[in-house]
């Protein structure tokens, strides 16, 4: 069916539009289509994002979805040509695909109706389980293997290995676990799959308990997500009645069914043993490992437990082959991987990218730039087991091993991006905050540990550090990192560690001059108001919540620092950058 | 996500918890309850997330005719207006769509 | 055997050794804290991290079993940095108040802190503020103190399945009290006291009733009387530098009376009445009254009060004999002091325990007092009189052996293997086995129920009925028994059991919560092998047998099950509540 007419989307791509030129164009061409007498004969549409950016006034022509750039007034006529079909517009053409994503494992989010299962089934769903089943278990997980995914919980292990250790044990009975317990900070990618598209975990964890000779699967999800927890029931039930769920599925021998259980507030009910001290009904702490959970795990049993994106990799992998799988992706990180972008970033939302990709066009190809306009400073992966990655390494290739040469981790999928008003040690802090509060407080590396970072961290941020505590904090980090029990312990001082690293100035400006460049450290900023660059204007004062500025347009304005909370208010509002923040 | 001309008619809102918490809730009712009213033969479905959080309410638009196209920060006003010029009037509505959502 | 390298140097080890055990062989002891060889390691401390050659990764050797072809570094200036970073990170969250605190010269944090050369306090204090807890006056909790290490939890639940302490919070706020949050003498604590038997630092202490000794020893109108428990002649001298298991009795009264003490008995003769009174009840049962069989010992007041707590419903089973040491108790305030002539208010009566559970005991009810007044006016454990004897400067190595006060301090065998688990049963046994037949059993040593496995079966032919025998020692192992008792009531006819000993300490009260610490079953091997050398040398093996007791029974009690008995030598329970709202 054709189209009735062609339409053209226009925006203005630029980061910080000080004048949007969105709504220029869009009467200099309508005005031009009048004209011309094509005012219905061509749609033109002011869009509000249009996939591209920082490219000066972006054109789209559909139908086709060819895309011009940098279009100015002068270009408008050849434009119409172009839309009409009469002509190339070739030197404003874009030739690359603007879009970076694949989306594998996140192809049905945002497509099909969760409570559907007709949805899931039209779309390919239980495609992939059907094909295990006319396989061995053994060529199931060898397909695991041609397909190289590795644990997208954040440790990176190959997931066809977890899964042949379980399958090879002898004792039964064998469990597979979700590990829905998704607890980084803005992380929330897992949250999305289990609420856009619960089946394709099911659908995973019904092909992994054939692989592994395990009839049992609990979904540890976390009480802080009520809205997944009500569409897994709810497709655990559907999948019931359709008999992809209980005795004698689809009329083999494998007989497989599902309980869903909450955890209760514990960010360390992540790490697999914790989880499964939650699960018996213990204290969340971890287990020293070996044994590890593939060997004895829950109630003792060998135990398979991968995270929630895992899961819903797998059906993908039966359905299309691993090899299909490993095609995406680079040699030793295959497939792709969901990310979390938030922070300074214009586009900020769940992404899914093909690994191998760069950090570069994660962050302004898909991402659409820092959002202030600013200097990129650094991109933060892993939550708050992770590192910081300056600006210097942005075309850095974003897979497991690179992550971790730079001093960060994958982790589950948090990304925050960074411009010149975060503070590194603000953001060390922050996450440092998390941990205390998160520490299960089982092993002194991490529960004292932890509390001792905060406190030098607190010190250094309210001004009253010394540079001595920069020793010290590398010794506790140091201690943590190689003593601690688990993995909340192991890496928690990883962001204060790669912070030191690579922004160690930052912290001496914070210890010896007593400065927060980035205005975070509330302590360490003084806004003053700089009389020889001042307007007058008095817009400072009146955005001033506190009443603390005072003066008038003669003698001009000066802040009263006793009332000042240091909000930046008037720094933000200043046209004329006469507030100065130090 | 189908890019291209949409050959099956539908209206889909992102109901997960990021649009929800950004007021899909209500953008669904409205566009529920406007679409009887209208008599208008238009299924008002709903979707998880798709990943553009920070322009939720998203709602994904297919009219016979015309693109297939995805609109963000929805609200009342701009579902009815969805309805009146996109759905009926065959214009898409001004200021509102997001072409940056990935298409599958 | 499972081949590795350690330090460059090849071992051979069983399958299943950790790295820890392994290093031994190498001459390294790996420095540990929160790992008691009592018990299975809790992995919390993070010191005793050692690496694979070549990894950037430490791992812990308390808990990692050696694998075939493991090449370990057990120390190099980063393992020792970091070993050094995590005792300092403990230090920075202690009160270090070492000169003013019960564990001065025995705490294991104190040493380690001593052995890694800590010259200051390298991070910032930051101290978990918390209230003492002397509630139950037998054992005191000083949570301020506690290191978290999850000894005391890992003992309470997992192998006295009391469940009286637990951790409470997370993270930094993690604290040692228990659940709910309330007192100890509120929560279902039996006072066993193996938590502050495993304790690494101050943070549970036996209550310390020295000065109140000191005190009533330093006034010259009382008339100090002291006894001492079996388990205590094996261990005290572990204080003096002895080999657990050494029998040091004879040493031990004369160290008593150096103290200050006028007359000196011993807990096994008042074993020997129990062995009376207990054969007695059986003898009766077993002939006349079946239905209330099993008869179940009472001597443990811990067991007593976790049988009171949690199986109420097998109180008509309990043997109405007080403990040896009530009994004795209150036949020295009686007995002893009728036929010395002496004022009974003048009496201080002392009893030396193995166990913190006793200090509970002895105002436990009412028959405590039977006497008139306060039956025992304090319990000592072995380790407060190791402190004692150390104040007082006695050097107890070179002391001369003496003679306790014979009437009511010499004993037969029977009554001193009261301190080893299934002590209690062959002591009584023996008694028994004359009461109903009127001769000793076959063989006076009966070995199956000697040893250390948590629960030990046997049957022992008493005139032509197999009368069937169970020990449980520790608390986790009771429950077996009492459900085969229960099994065997529902479906009517024979008991599973005739006769049980139960005894709260694993080992018997020479693993007791009040001995010294560094107890494991080594220890326990040695100290119960002392008690039964002291009995088989014994010319008297059987209780009935000993002259004192003849005498005891001739001139003032009558018989067994008397109305003397009974008023002196007998209790009662009653079911009581888990938890104290």
């Amino acid at each position: 069916m054709n189209m009735q007419r062609p339409i053209v989307f226009i925006k203005d791509t630029g980061a910080t539009a000080k004048r949007d030129a969105t709504r220029e164009i869009y009467t200099s061409l309508l005005t031009l289509l009048t004209e011309r007498g094509l005012q219905d004969a061509i749609q033109v549409v002011r869009v509000a994002d249009i996939g591209v950016y920082d490219k000066g006034v972006v054109a789209k022509v559909l139908p086709g979805g060819k895309l011009y750039a940098n279009i100015t007034p002068a270009d408008l006529p050849e434009l119409v040509e172009a839309v009409l079909g009469a002509r190339d517009l070739a030197r404003l053409q874009l030739t690359t695909d603007p879009n970076k994503q694949a989306r594998l494992v996140l192809a049905n989010c945002g497509t099909i109706d969760p409570d559907s299962i007709d949805d899931y089934i039209a779309a390919g769903g239980y495609e992939g389980l059907r094909k295990a089943l006319t396989m061995s278990p053994e060529q199931v997980i060898e397909e695991m293997k041609a397909s190289g995914l590795r644990g997208r919980g954040g440790a990176g292990f190959p997931t066809w290995l977890k899964w042949q250790l379980t399958a090879r044990q002898q004792a039964t009975p064998r469990y597979v676990i979700c590990n829905g317990d998704e607890g980084d900070p803005g992380a929330y990618m897992d949250r999305s799959i289990l609420e856009g598209d619960p089946h394709a975990v099911l659908e995973g964890m019904l092909i992994g308990g054939y692989a592994m000779g395990s009839a049992h699967g609990i979904l540890y999800i976390r009480a802080e997500y009520p809205l997944a927890v009500t569409r897994m029931e709810k497709a655990i039930i559907q999948a019931r009645e359709r008999g992809f769920v209980g005795e004698r599925i689809l009329g083999s021998a494998f007989s497989f069914d599902f309980e869903v259980r909450l955890g209760a507030g514990a960010f360390v009910c992540g790490e697999e043993t914790s989880l499964i001290a939650s699960v018996e009904g213990k204290r969340g702490t971890p287990r020293p490992r070996p044994p590890f959970p593939s060997v004895k795990g829950l109630w003792g049993k060998p135990t398979t437990i991968n995270n929630v994106e895992t899961w819903a990799n797998v059906p993908f992998i039966l359905r299309r082959g691993g090899a299909a799988f490993a095609a995406v992706g680079t040699t030793q990180s295959a497939g792709t991987k969901v990310f979390a972008m938030t922070g300074m970033i214009r586009n900020s939302g769940l992404i899914e990218v093909p690994m191998g990709i760069s950090l570069r066009e994660i962050v302004y190809d898909i991402g659409g730039g820092v959002a202030s306009g600013k200097p990129l400073k650094a991109v933060q992966t892993g939550g708050p087991s992770g590192g910081v990655i300056p600006a210097r390494f942005l075309d850095s290739p974003v897979d497991y091993e690179n992550l971790g040469k730079l001093g960060s981790i994958m982790g589950s999928g948090g990304l925050i991006v960074m411009d010149e008003d975060n503070c590194m040690v603000d953001i060390a802090k922050f996450y440092l905050q998390f941990c205390v509060d998160e520490s299960c407080g089982k092993c002194a590396p991490c529960r004292i540990g932890t509390y001792q970072l905060l406190h030098y961290y607190t010190k250094i941020s309210e001004g009253r550090g010394e540079l001595a505590d920069l020793d010290k904090i590398r010794s506790i980090g140091q201690a943590m990192q190689k003593a601690s029990l688990c993995g909340l312990g192991q890496s928690a001082a990883n962001p204060a560690l790669s912070t030191l690293r690579y922004f160690e100035d930052e912290y001496k400006e914070h210890i010896v001059n007593k400065r927060c460049p980035a205005r975070k450290c509330k302590a360490l900023v003084t806004y003053t108001i700089l009389p020889d660059a001042c307007k007058r204007c008095s817009l400072c004062m009146k955005s001033c919540p506190v009443k603390a500025i005072s003066g008038d347009r003669t003698v001009g304005y000066t802040i009263n620092q006793e009332l000042c909370i240091k909000c930046g208010q008037c720094y933000n509002v200043c046209k004329f950058g006469a507030v100065k923040g130090a | 996500m189908n890019a291209g001309m949409a050959t099956v008619n539908y209206i889909k809102v992102g109901m997960s918890t990021c649009g929800l918490a950004a007021g899909a809730q209500e953008v669904f009712n409205t566009l529920t309850q406007e679409v009887a009213r209208r008599n208008l033969n238009i299924p008002v479905l709903k979707c998880g997330c798709v990943g553009m959080c920070y322009a939720e309410p998203l709602v994904e638009v297919a009219v016979e005719g015309l693109p297939t196209v995805i609109y963000g920060k929805v609200n009342r006003d701009v579902a009815v207006k969805i309805l009146d010029k996109h759905v009926m009037g065959k214009m898409i509505v001004q200021d509102y769509v997001y072409e940056g959502v990935p298409r599958t | 055997m499972i081949n590795a390298r350690i330090n460059d140097i090849l071992v051979q080890v069983p399958d299943g050794t950790t790295i820890l055990d392994a290093a031994r062989k190498v001459q390294v002891r790996i420095p540990t804290l929160c790992k008691h060889p009592d018990l299975p390691p809790t992995a919390a401390c993070g010191i005793c991290v050692v690496r694979i050659k070549g990894s950037a990764k430490m791992l812990r050797a308390c808990c990692t079993p050696i694998e075939e072809g493991m090449d370990i570094i057990t120390h190099d200036p980063e393992i020792v940095a970091v070993r050094r970073s995590v005792v300092e990170l403990i230090l920075s969250a202690h009160p270090n108040e070492c000169l003013t605190c019960g564990r001065n010269g025995t705490c294991e944090l104190q040493k380690l802190a001593a052995d890694f050369g800590i010259r200051e306090e390298e991070f910032a204090k930051h101290l978990q503020e918390a209230p003492r807890d002397e509630t139950t006056r037998a054992v005191t909790l000083e949570p301020r103190k506690c290191i978290k290490c999850g000894r005391c939890t890992e003992v309470c639940q997992d192998i006295q399945d009391v469940w009286a302490l637990s951790l409470l919070h997370r993270g930094f706020e993690t604290r040692m009290a228990p659940a709910g949050d309330i007192s100890l003498a509120d929560s279902p604590c039996v006072k066993c006291g193996q938590c502050s038997a495993h304790c690494p630092t101050g943070a549970i202490f036996e209550k310390d009733d020295t000065r109140t000794v000191w005190n009533a020893l330093s006034n010259p109108e009382t008339h100090a009387v002291v006894q001492i428990a079996p388990a205590v002649r094996v261990a005290l001298g572990e204080a003096f530098g002895y080999e657990p298991g050494e029998l040091l009795t004879r040493k031990t009264y004369a160290v008593l009376r150096r103290l200050g003490f006028k007359t000196v008995f011993d807990t096994s003769f008042g074993a020997d009445v129990c062995v009376m009174e207990e054969a007695a009840e059986f003898e009766e049962r077993f002939r006349k009254r079946p239905t209330d069989l099993p008869l179940i010992t009472t001597c443990c007041p811990s067991w007593v009060d976790f049988m009171e707590k949690f199986h109420p419903d097998m109180i008509r089973h309990f043997s109405s004999c007080k403990s040896p040491q009530a009994m004795l108790g209150a036949l020295t305030k009686t007995y002893f002091v009728e036929k010395h002539n002496l004022d009974v208010k003048r009496i201080f009566n002392v009893a030396v325990m193995p166990c913190t559970a006793k200090k509970y005991e002895i105002t436990r009810a009412g028959e405590m007092y039977s006497s008139g007044t306060q039956d025992i006016d304090v319990v000592l454990t072995t380790r407060e009189l190791a402190r004692m004897i150390k104040q007082a400067g006695i050097d107890f190595r070179d002391l001369p052996e003496e003679d306790p006060d014979h009437i009511m301090g010499d004993y037969a065998g029977a009554g001193v293997i009261f301190g080893a688990t299934g002590g209690v049963m062959e002591a009584a046994l023996r008694t028994a086995h004359f009461f109903i037949t009127g001769s000793l059993p076959a063989s006076v040593d009966i070995t199956p129920v000697r040893g250390l496995d948590g629960v030990k079966e046997c049957t022992m032919d008493v005139k032509g009925t197999k009368v069937r025998i169970a020990v449980a020692h520790g608390l986790r192992n009771v429950e077996y028994v009492l459900d085969r008792v229960r099994e065997s009531k529902l479906k009517g006819g024979e008991p599973a059991y005739h006769f049980i000993e139960v005894m709260a300490c694993p080992g018997g009260c020479i693993g007791g919560g009040g001995q010294p610490y560094g107890v494991t079953d080594e220890f326990r091997r040695k100290r119960a092998e002392g008690l039964y050398l002291d009995d088989r040398k014994h010319p008297v093996r059987a209780s009935h047998e000993n002259p004192h007791i003849q005498q005891l029974y001739g001139q003032y009690l009558g018989k067994p099950l008397g109305k003397k008995s009974h008023q002196l030598l007998h209790t009662k329970y009653t079911a009581r509540p888990q938890y104290i709202k």
